[in-house]
Order: structure tokens, then sequence, then C-alpha cells
């Protein structure tokens, strides 16, 4: 199909696309005593170039205190036919600050710039939301969830802006009796969104207190959204098998109702689908269990706190935060994963506690694929409280991104020996690294419609 | 203007007048105090701080578990001073404000304030 607008035709198209030469990474010094803002790494990824495996640029924000998490871009593939639309700006909100940063990559990709700043006190004001998280776009406008009102009450909900980055409102016309916000994925040809649950603002901000999931402070559902009407239409109770149900992922191909969601505490991999009848289903196709720990009374949890589906819709990738595991699952037939590979960096369990000669702390964390499928960046911080209470060694150490290879024709992945970014060594002093994105699109950056 | 007293041992005991109705995060930043903050309304605890002497009034703080506010931890963006105070501040007084929830839970008088429940004699 002849186009111009941003992104592929297709996800396989996508894996047809030219390797990434860079990619962009958050780095935080929220919460780690360094007293500078968090900024937007640009790392070189290219083999051939000089600067392989460093940071080559640092877009600072322009205050402390943001914590920035995740991001998403102003356009994807959902836009290919709009030549009027380009993937240009990558917008990271700041978890705590409420601030959303829209960075220009386009003008020069080495070294992005700040395009503008959405005041999280005015988003406060106009849409009474705070603790925001993920980012799509939505043809060539774009949604926020946010995880709290305006006092970081749950259950938030969806900020909605236009392609210019004004506040239009909220976009939800009802949260329904949804108690939590955290992560969305939407299926158009299905018109169905699925939203997952973390828990309130002011709950997971300060940290983990494991006694809160008792209370119902925490989720453990998942919500079905009528995508076109804006308003849930069916909640899944997950129960113990789904406690802190977080990052929610479809097939990649449009026609598909196949999605997963990793459930952290319960360390667990949800599948849902709809079936023939027309309903929608779950099911428990991975869980792992607790492992022994020598100064542990109680088994550790692993904490499966991301999770990503390769661009042929192939291979499942999952983290094990706590016990320090990325794992490879062949999910040719989603109902029976097979797990085709493992690989140990850091983790509480002291299986890999060096990689590459670097002292890890921290476990495997967030990650991203290369749309052909072959390279897994992984990085090791999840949130500045939460890291402070179970890896507290990383405010000296700081983050790490790694490399995976893995192999798609076979299954399989082996640490690639020749990569590594150590934040420890940054200039200002130990950060944190989290989520990557790669300018000409990845394994979470595209919806088709 | 009722102003008080901030005495912050860790800077050499520094000493700042602040006013009383003001919260400390802004009081002390505008004096050049470097301290850390996150969300401005008392929801995150990037910006505690440990209270050593005195009194503040931090009721609008909803980050804390009674453990933490036991060990004298105060949230600078909504505290305000009541009395003169002595503060510890920045990640050097951060030693009891995190802990492993796994290997160190909480008792039920210790969670936040509106899960709690009296602590048993």
């Amino acid at each position: 199909m002849e186009c111009c607008g941003p992104g592929y035709a297709s996800p396989a198209e996508a894996i047809k696309a030219p390797r990434e030469k860079l990619l962009y990474t958050i780095a935080i010094y929220t919460g780690t005593g360094i007293q500078k803002p968090d900024y937007l790494a640009t790392v070189d990824v290219d083999p051939d170039s000089p600067t392989y495996s460093q940071v080559i640029h640092r877009l600072e924000m322009p205050g402390i205190g943001d914590e920035l998490h995740h991001m998403g871009w102003n356009a994807c593939s959902s836009c290919f036919d709009d030549s009027s639309m380009a993937r240009k700006y990558l917008l990271l909100p700041g978890v705590r600050s409420n601030n959303i940063h829209v960075v220009d990559t386009a003008t020069d990709p080495r070294a992005p710039r700040l395009h503008k700043v959405i005041d999280g006190a005015e988003i406060k004001a106009k849409a009474d939301l705070s603790g925001p998280h993920t980012v799509h776009c939505l043809g060539s406008e774009i949604i926020i969830s946010f995880l709290g009102d305006a006092k970081g009450e749950a259950p938030g909900g969806y900020l909605h802006l236009n392609k210019d980055f004004d506040i239009v409102g909220r976009w939800e016309n009802s949260m329904g009796d949804i108690k939590f916000g955290y992560d969305f994925w939407y299926q158009p040809r299905h018109n169905i969104m699925v939203s997952s649950e973390w828990a309130a603002p002011n709950t997971f901000m300060p940290g983990f207190d494991l006694e809160e999931v008792g209370h119902l402070k925490y989720g453990r559902e998942l919500h079905f959204w009528d995508f076109e009407k804006r308003e849930p239409i069916q909640s899944m109770y997950l129960g113990e098998d789904g406690l802190i149900p977080l990052e929610v992922k479809f097939h990649h191909d449009p026609d598909s109702t196949h999605g997963f969601c990793c459930a952290a505490l319960s360390t667990n991999v949800i599948h849902w689908w709809k079936d023939e009848a027309g309903k929608w289903q779950w099911e428990k196709i991975i869980d792992v269990a607790n492992e022994p720990h020598p100064d542990w009374p109680i088994p550790v949890p692993g904490v499966m706190s991301a999770l990503l589906v390769s661009m042929d819709d192939r291979y499942l990738y999952i983290n094990n935060w706590l016990h320090g595991d990325m794992r490879q699952y062949d999910i040719s037939d989603p109902h029976n994963p097979k797990l085709t590979g493992q690989v140990w960096m850091g983790g509480l369990l002291g299986r890999a506690p060096v990689v590459n000669g670097v002292e890890m702390a921290g476990g495997p964390q967030m990650f991203q694929l290369s749309l052909d499928g072959r390279r897994l960046y992984v990085t090791t911080s999840l949130f500045s409280t939460w890291d402070n209470q179970f890896y507290p060694a990383i405010r000296e150490k700081g983050g790490v991104m790694v490399m995976i290879d893995c192999d798609p024709e076979n299954g399989g992945m082996t640490l690639n020996p020749d990569f590594i970014v150590d934040f420890g060594k940054e200039p200002n002093g130990p950060s944190r690294c989290h989520e990557a994105r790669y300018p000409g699109g990845d394994c979470t950056s595209d919806i088709w419609l | 203007m009722t102003t008080r007293t901030v005495t912050i041992a860790n800077r050499g005991n520094a000493t700042y007048q602040v006013e009383a109705r003001r919260p400390l995060l802004d009081a002390l930043r505008e004096q050049g105090v470097d301290l850390p903050y996150g969300c401005k309304y008392g929801g995150c605890i990037t910006c505690a701080a440990r209270l050593t002497a005195g009194e503040v009034d931090q009721r609008r703080q909803v980050a804390l578990n009674n453990r933490q506010v036991a060990n004298g931890y105060v949230i600078l963006c909504v505290a305000r001073a009541v009395t003169d105070i002595t503060l510890e501040i920045g990640v050097e007084s951060h030693d009891r404000l995190y802990r492993n929830p796994f290997l160190d839970p909480l008792e039920p008088h210790e969670l936040k304030a509106d899960i709690a429940t009296p602590k048993e004699r």
C-alpha cells in the first residue's frame, strides 16, 4: 500500500523495517537523593557506531521531581493512511508531578528537544486527574490513563488531548464500577479496549505496603470497554490469580481478540479472548512459583511487572523482577504457552549478580523488542520508592540496560556480551532507566485500525 | 505573621525563619534549601524528612503509614511548623523510611491511618 503516514501498513510490514539505530529511555533522579531533573536518554544501538552501547544525549526536564516512567507517541500505524501525521513527538508523563512533557524527536533524532509541557496543575484543574501512566495515540489524537483524581484517589480516568496537545477533557464517558486504573490497549476492529489495575497514586507512590493488598487497596480485575461508547461493559474478577494486574497487550494482528496481562504480585500471565459465542473469556496460562531465599522466612514472588508480544504474535516475553529472570514463551497456541528461553540478570536470588562486568542492583523490569524480534533491551528499575525498598543498593549503583539476543526462528534467548549501558556512571551520578522506545517503532507502540 | 525557627541538623544546624501557616517545603526552598519533592500535595513521600524535635501539623499528608509517622517522618510539602522544630533532610534521613514489606511486615496499628486499627493492649 502506498502511503506516507507514520508507521507501517501491517505488522508483517513492520517486521521488515530497517534495524533500530537509536533508542530512547527515560532515566530518573526523583527519589534517588540526587537533586537533578529526570531526563530522556538517547542510547546508540548501532553496532557499527563508535559510540555503540553508550548514552549519546540527555534531555533534562525543566524541573525536578517528575518521576518519568512510561512514554508514548503522538502518532503510530493507526495513522498510516494520514499523510498529515508523523511519528514526531514522544510524550513523557511525570507520575508524581503530573506534568506531560512533549518531546520533538524528529528534528534531530539523536538530540531530542522539548516542544511543550502540559502543566500538571492545569490537568488537575481541567480534568481532575493525577498520576499519568500509559499514552496511546488514537488516530490523530491522544489518550493517557491517569491512576487518580486531583487528590490522588482512585480510580482516576483518561485524559484526552488533541493533536496540538491541548486538553480536550476527559476521554471516557463513564468509569462504571472500576476501582483502579493502570495500563490499557485497544483493538479497534473489535471495538474493544482492555484496562488493568495498579492502585491509587496515594497508595503506590509512597512504596509498597504488602498489607494494603489484603485491604483491597490494590487491583485484581481486568475491564473490557466499548471503545466507541467510551464506557466499560464487563469486568473480570481475577481473584488470587490476578493480584495487581499491570500491563495489558493484545496481539498485534488487528483481527485477533487474544490478549495478555501480567499479574505482578501473583506472578501469573492471564490470557483473554472472545469465544465463538462472542463472549469474552479469561484463563491463567503461566504461573511462576515463588522461590525460596536463604534469608527470607517466606518464598520470594517473581513480581511480573511487564509483558510484551513479538510483532509476529509468536512470542511472549515476561520478567520476574525479584527473581531476576527474563523469559520467552512460544504462544503460537495462546492457550498453551511453551517456555523457550530464559536469561538471568540481577534479582534477589543471586543467580546473576554481575552482568557483563556490571554489578546489578535490581532485576529485569521494563523491556522493548526490536520489530524483527531479535533484540530485546531490558532495564532494571521499577519505580523509585519500590526500588528503594527491594534493591536499596540501586542508590549507589544506578540502573542498567542490557540486550538479549532472541531467536525468532527456533526460540531461545542469550545475553549479548557486547552491550551494556551502566546508568550508575552517568555524569550527574547514578540514575535509573525504565521504559524504552525506538524512533521507528517497536513492539509496544503501534495499533492497526 | 507568626514565625517559627527551623533547624536543619544535617546541614550544620543551619536555622531558618518560616511562616507558621506555610508548608515547610515552600518556605525552606525559597530560602535556598535544596530539598527533594514530587507530588506537592502530600501523597508521595519524595519530600519526606525526619522531625527530631518540635511539632508539625501534617494532617493533609496521606502517604505515610503509622510506622513511618512513629519514626518521625514528616511530609514537607504539606507540613507546617507548630513550634520551633529540628529536621534531618534529604536521603540521609531516609534510613527508616523504606523497608522490605515481605521481611518486615506492619502490625495492624502501623498501617496508613485510613485502614489502621487501634493497637491492642
